[in-house]
């Protein structure tokens, strides 16, 4: 067992933390300021392979590990979360799904403008009755001659305002007449041009603002019958697949957030003078710097252990959650302490801890909450053969 | 084909220096190494030649030469991911310790062992953490190749380049016959970013190879260490003193006693002799 990561993944931090210190940090707080989606650094980083960063090299990616991915995304979240969340959401969500259960067909119809970055993907489960409880989704899939007509409305959909691509998950509104059964729910692949598609408000949100998060509409949208992704039913376990996927990028995005707040306290702290002393001198301060660093660390490790897992072709599903679950806990104490120990500067917008305290919040929320990641970890327990 | 040699350095990275703040000296076993931005500069100006689309006629190779510690390899690596199509470490405990003369010894060594059809070697103008500029012109001699210092852009023409510098406030044109060795001046070109793809490539199929000291043929009696005509003596970081003073009373005292004081300092900055 070694705990020292290969010169690989080494190059693959630095050269991404080269671009992100280089092309992103300048402009990062002032796109949180306008809540502006930053359109010309994303044209910097698609020929670089940032929107594919596990697609296959054929079809124009990077064919990059799962470690490899936590780790890129782990240093765009360090400077930008906004963006670190436009990348993994588009990679694991909107890439993924396609490459893992898409015919060959669509893959080589929608995998290589998505990999490039021309297209930003997106996925939509959340709907106003809908988000942790998937079972109800009341977007309606309707079988037409052609193809299907979607009906519904999608919210809080990352990337939303800038998808070009987005997977859409919708029950068979055949199936949902008179039953008291679940009905069979499906995914599709809805492109922008789609009639009856349309993009709602960019929302007002506490963090992540950066990222073009929306609602989406589906009025008598009409898809053909290739973009259904999967067999007719599949629905579900293309959702399930894509979540665990994604959870491993949640978790490297707010393992990001919680390392750019742990350097930026320590820093701070070992300056900042108080009582003709700096801060660091102080037990308190150290005490605080020493839970910092070892969740930061802990996090890690159960980071790259999902990554591993997912690369060795077994199952993840619990170790993405408890991940997932760890390093979104880590975000949130480790970047409220380092707005603790900025004090009232790290309440200022002046310090970018402030940004990293308000992103950190909702990586427990999204791509399954806490409260969902330990159901999902319990389940695996109780189901385990004693 | 054409050959290119890109001679690379591992340095230290600029920004995770760990400094001991008791010696003023690098905690060298501490730092992250980072691959030294001049000699970056060398290998994008080896890429350029490269890919101009007036040489696509022309086979070039281009291959990454280093010598330092094992952990060097990681440069050669991403010069691999950047774009080079082979690196080459020279790497042994008998090479380490080696001023500029024999570090250009070795690499010349090599080049002249194991990649004699060379035509071009290029290399940084001088390093971030050494900065004495030396390597590319003594390994010229070594070589016995012409080479011109400090350019800021390199053309070829067959089997020959055109070298522009800057020299004072001119633009020089240089015109030189290969195989011949330029070093690249630091603010030349800005270097490209890596692809995620061009790094896992890299990995994929290893093109990096390890030579040692043996293989390189160097005598057994060999100690770079102990047959450097040069010794670091010391390294340490430049600290400023700064102290600010308060002079009080009243204002003709004060001014006079500033005069006193600082008078000579006062008149140097100001051009004249204040007492005339």
């Amino acid at each position: 067992m070694d705990f020292n990561p290969c010169m690989k993944h080494q190059l693959v931090r630095k050269t991404v933390r080269e671009f992100a210190e280089t092309e992103i940090r300048p402009h990062v707080a002032q796109l949180d300021r306008e809540g502006r989606f930053p359109t010309e650094i994303v044209e910097k980083m698609g020929p670089l392979n940032y929107f594919g960063l596990q697609v296959p090299k054929h079809l124009g990616g990077a064919g990059l590990d799962t470690i490899s991915y936590a780790i890129a995304i782990e240093e765009l979240s360090r400077v930008s979360a906004s963006l670190g969340l436009c990348v993994t959401v588009h990679n694991s969500v909107g890439v993924y799904p396609i490459l893992a259960f898409g015919t060959d067909e669509q893959i080589n119809r929608f995998v290589p403008e998505l990999a490039s970055g021309r297209h930003i993907g997106a996925f939509c489960l959340t709907e106003a009755n809908a988000g942790s409880d998937a079972g109800g989704v009341e977007t309606t899939a309707r079988k037409t001659e052609d193809g299907y007509t979607i009906n519904g409305t999608k919210i809080f959909v990352t990337n939303g305002g800038v998808c070009d691509v987005v997977l859409v998950f919708a029950v068979d509104e055949a199936s949902d007449q008179g039953r008291k059964s679940k009905p069979a729910a499906n995914v599709f692949v809805v492109e922008k041009t789609c009639p009856g598609f349309s993009v709602g408000e960019i929302e007002d949100l506490c963090g992540m603002r950066a990222n073009p998060v929306s609602s989406l509409f589906f009025e008598d949208c009409e898809i053909p019958e290739t973009n259904l992704l999967g067999k007719p039913g599949q629905g579900l376990k293309i959702g399930l697949t894509a979540l665990d996927t994604g959870r491993i990028g949640i978790a490297a995005q707010a393992l990001g957030i919680a390392q750019a707040a742990f350097e930026d306290a320590l820093s701070y702290a070992k300056e900042r003078q108080q009582f003709n002393s700096p801060l660091s001198k102080f037990q308190t301060i150290q005490n605080y710097l020493a839970d910092m660093s070892t969740s930061i660390d802990a996090s890690r490790l159960l980071l790259y252990r999902a990554a591993a897992a997912k690369d060795s072709g077994g199952a993840f599903s619990a170790e993405a959650s408890m991940a997932k679950l760890h390093c979104s806990a880590t975000a949130r104490t480790v970047t409220d302490l380092a707005v603790q120990i900025h004090g009232g500067y790290g309440y200022s917008k002046e310090y970018d801890v402030e940004r990293y305290f308000r992103d950190a919040k909702v990586t427990q929320i999204y791509e399954g909450t806490s409260e969902i990641q330990k159901m999902v970890i319990a389940r695996h327990l109780l189901t385990q053969p004693s | 084909m054409l050959n290119i040699i890109v001679c690379i350095k591992q340095v230290p990275m600029v920004s995770e220096l760990p400094w001991n703040s008791k010696t003023g000296t690098l905690k060298r076993e501490l730092a992250q190494g980072m691959m030294d931005p001049s000699s970056r500069l060398a290998l994008e100006a080896g890429l350029r030649l490269k890919q101009d689309p007036k040489t696509e006629d022309q086979d070039i190779k281009i291959s990454a030469l280093s010598m330092g510690p094992p952990m060097a390899e990681e440069v050669l690596h991403q010069a691999v991911s950047l774009g080079a199509d082979q690196g080459v470490l020279l790497t042994d405990r008998r090479m380490a310790g080696a001023d500029t003369c024999l570090t250009s010894l070795i690499l010349g060594e090599y080049i002249r062992k194991f990649e004699p059809e060379t035509d071009l070697v290029l290399c940084g103008s001088q390093t971030s953490d050494s900065e004495t500029a030396q390597v590319g012109p003594q390994l010229a001699c070594e070589l016995d190749m012409p080479a011109i210092g400090w350019a800021s852009d390199i053309r070829l023409c067959g089997k020959s380049v055109t070298v522009e510098r800057h020299v004072d406030d001119f633009l020089e044109t240089l015109e030189m016959d290969l195989p011949g060795l330029v070093t690249i001046d630091q603010a030349a070109f800005a270097p490209r970013y890596a692809t995620l793809g061009g790094v896992a490539d890299a990995f994929e199929t290893p093109r990096v190879r390890i030579v040692d000291a043996e293989t390189l043929g160097l005598d057994k009696t060999f100690n770079a260490l102990k047959d450097s005509p040069t010794r670091i003596l010391d390294v340490y970081s430049p600290t400023t003193q700064k102290e600010n003073r308060v002079m009080k009373g009243a204002a003709k005292t004060v001014v006079d006693q500033l005069f006193k004081e600082y008078g000579k300092i006062i008149s140097s900055a100001m051009g004249k002799d204040l007492k005339k």
